[in-house]
């Protein structure tokens, strides 16, 4: 039986429509045309003059650590609300359920502007504060569900096999779900860290003086056209977090062999 | 009743693997031909190529006269049962029966009737209105079966359909595929790995083994005749007495044979081996008789002098195995009246075996690859 | 379970509020708040007065916005209509490789969406500059006047959200075809069906829940899509979420940014809720 080729050839159609814009953008970072015309020659000033912009290493540090408090604050949230959404089948847990995953069905941009109107209407300033308590609000619902797509894999009888073998607590914690359940946990908490530092609406209407984060200064370069340094900036941080997926990729293979 | 179904001289390889060499299977109208063989064997494949879905390297598919070799599997008067049974799950089993003839633009008054006729069939009236995943496997095979034959195809092609079935369903499902047979009167091409089941439905079985068909034959034949150690070893029980040499032919048909490690013995040569070729000797454990009075003499009978290793009691049957020199014999014995018997066979016990030398087999020896298929290992062996 | 249930009603309780306090305080207050802002006076200098007033409510009915609306609904709609189009067939296509390529063709088609969101709009609008390598090539082919842009359309913000979207389109519909029972194709064929009518009738029934959460994970950031009509759009090209933007952040015009956020999310939530009532009802209740 003679299957049709048409899959195949949208497949490849597709991946030369995600990489030609990315491609073309890597080129460009290396060209010494200013505006990104047509090719002057090979160059690496770009990536010189990047290395002095002090605004830009502001920001990767404000969107590190914002990343790095709101992926904390959305695992311990988003894990034990999986952990109680999973165990208990109750009329408070319905409502934990859509309060969960409600925000995942709401644009971005009308949950930046409803926490831009509460933090105006509270009077609290924005700034880095703020958008952590955004990110950690948006993040809680992803990590939420990730863990519990790992949680119905769990066999509930271990816990009760751990409490006959007389384990605490305690015990059971350190030594059964944090060992069967970390994959889940650790594949959520990463899930918050890149959402957290991708992401760009939320931020933009959260953010006050002095809280530039990495992609608010992307979006701010590009309304001002100087696309040269950022071509460049854009290469770097995709190298980074291809690094990065490659590595993760790689470990988790070499663990399931 | 000529041929009317045929896959002739079929080959097909997936990259470097050759699922099927070469392989002819003709049909009649009408009959129950089944495909046997292990799993990877070849008989799904040479299934697939009869339904449409894979095309074959070389050879063609005949149904009833026509070449239907590069026709796809829409195009064919033949459908298929599949081994999970492929009902589609967002289709009640009415709509999954009717599937075939609203494909076929049938009208809605012929389509109603066939389908509360098939329901009949497989009697599962009340369940028409249910979804795949509510009733149960059995009820699902027997959807899959009308959901077939509703298309009145000329020829059932059935993938190890009772696979998924459990031991007493499988059984039930059995009579009820002869009764459906019988009913339709179609051809079935019944492929599977279980010999049980295709010793029972089948008018002829072909056994398969690496891509090559190794015989094909009534269910009698393939069991009392096998033509090859490897159809002897997958059909049933058998000893194995390898080594042996034709010594002296007689002009009867039987003949002597010398064998290393056990004592000469008579066979009926079968096959016609010459004198000095080296032949493997296949006797069935039920062909054996065990006994502590030494047999008489007889001209054709084999005896043999064991001792007892292992007893496993069966209820309707007792297996033992004999120590004969160098080999371990197997012996099916029916207990007509075991309890009744002044003196029991136990562990230790030396014992006679006898045999008829009609009920044995001289067959070239198997290759190194089916070795895996001699009953049971000898601890013993070296 | 049931036991559990009996014996620790304190901890559920307890143990459920960090998270739940945090959505409702966060999530649903904010929420709410945006409708109850939409009825309150705007101050000129910006900000909300005191009081309740229907201008930004009225304001809704400004003769401008029907058309953003509209451009709003059909950019989503087509947007969505190509992801799932696109989608199908390459999620068919990986689910039919051997697991192995599998993996490897998943990575080829994530990997660029590692990289930031604004980036890939930058790469997009690199690649389509006045002076980048298409529209070089097409004025050298002669197909372009060199006085013509292909930036800053309606077209460019389609393509651009594509690009963005498709992705979280093929994974849920793979994840889907990964689960289904390719024999049914050839089920379908032995009875009959042709190419098509199997795809058709079997395939997409089939994977039909990896449809809805495409269909759901494309149209709803499609209908918010505020940063690609801003960046490679332009003027003409604006949707809901520009209007939104510019009355938040030129006008500080707070109650009627609030009052069209508060109809972009009626728009959305209810037919969601409806789809999510109607699903829950048919599973049989309790929240899984």
């Amino acid at each position: 039986m003679k299957r049709s080729s048409a899959p195949a050839w949208t497949t490849v159609l597709v991946i030369v429509f995600f990489y030609i814009p990315t491609l073309t953008l890597i080129i460009q970072s290396f060209n010494s045309a200013k505006y990104g015309g047509g090719w002057q020659g090979f160059t690496l000033d770009w990536y010189r003059k990047l290395m002095h912009e002090r605004e830009v290493w502001r920001a990767v540090q404000n969107s590190l650590w914002i990343a790095a408090y709101s992926t904390l604050g959305a695992t311990t949230l988003g894990t034990l609300g999986a952990w109680m959404l999973n165990r208990y089948k109750s009329k408070l847990q319905s409502a934990h359920y859509t309060l969960m995953y409600a925000p995942l069905m709401v644009p971005e941009i009308l949950m930046g502007i409803s926490l831009l109107m509460f933090f105006v209407n509270l009077g609290i300033p924005l700034g880095l504060p703020t958008i952590i308590l955004a990110h950690i609000t948006f993040c809680v619902s992803y990590v939420c569900f990730t863990v519990m797509g790992r949680l119905q894999d769990f066999d509930d009888s271990l816990i009760h096999a751990a409490q006959d073998l007389g384990a605490q607590w305690p015990t059971i914690i350190w030594k059964i779900l944090l060992p069967l359940l970390g994959p889940g946990i650790l594949a959520g908490a990463l899930l918050a860290f890149t959402l957290s530092i991708d992401d760009f609406v939320i931020t933009f209407f959260t953010s006050g003086p002095g809280s530039t984060t990495l992609p608010v200064y992307i979006y701010s370069a590009i309304k001002k056209g100087s696309l040269a340094t950022i071509n460049a900036l854009s290469v770097l941080m995709m190298l980074v977090t291809f690094t990065i997926v490659l590595v993760s990729n790689h470990f988790i293979n070499h663990k399931k062999t | 009743m000529g041929d009317f179904f045929e896959l002739q001289t079929i080959t097909k390889t997936f990259g470097s693997y050759k699922a099927v060499n070469h392989s002819t299977i003709t049909i009649k109208k009408g009959e129950v031909f089944s495909l046997l063989g292990p799993s990877g064997c070849g008989k799904t494949t040479l299934l697939r190529i009869a339904a449409g879905f894979e095309q074959p390297d070389e050879g063609r598919v005949i149904l009833d006269g026509k070449d239907i070799t590069a026709l796809p599997p829409n195009d064919r008067e033949i459908n298929t049962v599949f081994q999970n049974y492929a009902l589609f799950p967002h289709m009640t089993v009415w709509d999954n029966i009717a599937f075939g003839l609203k494909i076929a633009g049938r009208s809605r008054s012929y389509i109603k009737s066939e389908v509360e006729r098939m329901l009949d069939m497989i009697d599962l009236e009340e369940h028409a209105y249910k979804k795949p995943a509510m009733i149960s496997g059995g009820q699902k095979q027997r959807v899959a079966i009308a959901r077939a034959l509703v298309n009145k195809p000329q020829v059932l092609l059935l993938d190890e359909p009772l696979g998924a079935l459990d031991l007493k369903l499988r059984q039930r499902m059995l009579l009820e595929l002869d009764r459906i047979h019988d009913e339709v009167g179609i051809s079935f091409l019944y492929v599977t790995h279980d010999q049980g089941e295709a010793m029972s439905l089948s008018d002829r079985i072909a056994v398969m083994n690496r891509g090559h068909i190794e015989q094909i034959g009534t269910p009698v034949e393939i069991y009392e005749a096998p033509k090859s150690s490897f159809v002897a070893a997958f059909i049933g029980d058998t000893n194995f007495l390898e080594s042996g040499k034709v010594v002296k032919q007689f002009a009867d048909g039987y003949c002597n044979l010398k064998l290393d490690g056990f004592p000469d013995v008579i066979c009926y040569n079968d096959n016609n081996h010459a004198v000095g070729e080296p032949v493997v000797i296949s006797v069935r454990p039920e062909k054996l008789r065990v006994s502590f009075d030494e047999p008489p003499d007889h001209q054709y009978h084999n005896k043999v002098r064991g001792k007892v290793e292992d007893i496993i009691y069966f209820g309707s049957e007792t297996k033992y195995f004999v120590r004969v020199q160098d080999y371990r014999l197997s012996v099916f014995q029916q207990n007509i009246h075991f309890l009744l018997e002044e003196r029991q066979i136990k562990w230790n016990d030396e014992v006679w075996i006898s045999w008829h030398g009609n009920d044995s087999y001289m067959l070239q020896r198997y290759t190194p690859e089916d070795e895996h298929l001699l009953a049971v290992p000898d601890p013993q062996a070296k | 379970m049931h036991h559990a249930d009996r014996h620790k009603r304190p901890p559920e309780w307890g143990l459920t509020m960090p998270s739940f306090g945090w959505m409702t305080l966060f999530f649903l207050i904010p929420s709410v708040l945006i409708f109850l802002i939409a009825f309150r006076p705007a101050l000129p200098n910006g900000g909300i007065g005191e009081g309740w007033s229907l201008s930004a409510v009225k304001s809704l009915f400004d003769p401008s916005y029907p058309l953003v609306i509209w451009r709003t609904i059909w950019v989503s709609a087509i947007c969505t209509t190509l992801c799932l189009g696109l989608g199908v067939p390459v999620a068919y296509y990986i689910a039919r490789l051997p697991e192995t390529k599998r993996r490897w063709v998943l990575l080829l088609i994530i990997l660029p969406f590692w990289s930031n969101f604004l980036i890939r709009i930058l790469a997009w609008q690199t690649l389509l500059h006045s002076e980048g390598p298409l529209k070089q090539l097409l004025e050298f082919l002669r197909v372009m006047d060199p006085h013509t842009t292909l930036l800053y359309n309606v077209w460019v913000v389609l393509t651009v959200l594509v690009y963005t979207e498709l992705p979280f389109a093929i994974l849920p519909i793979y994840a889907a075809a990964e689960k289904f029972d390719f024999s049914l194709l050839d089920a379908a064929r032995d009875l009959g069906a042709s190419q098509f009518r199997a795809f058709w009738t079997v395939f997409l029934p089939g994977i039909k829940r990896g449809l809805l959460t495409a269909l759901l994970v494309v149209l709803i950031p499609a209908f918010g899509t505020y940063a690609i009509t801003d960046l490679v759009g332009g003027t003409q090209a604006e949707m809901i979420g520009n209007v939104i933007a510019r009355r938040v952040l030129s006008d500080k015009n707070y109650p009627q940014a609030s009052a069209l956020s508060a109809a972009l999310c009626l728009v959305i939530l209810t037919p969601m809720l409806i789809a999510l009532f109607t699903q829950r009802r048919q599973n049989g209740g309790a929240a899984k």
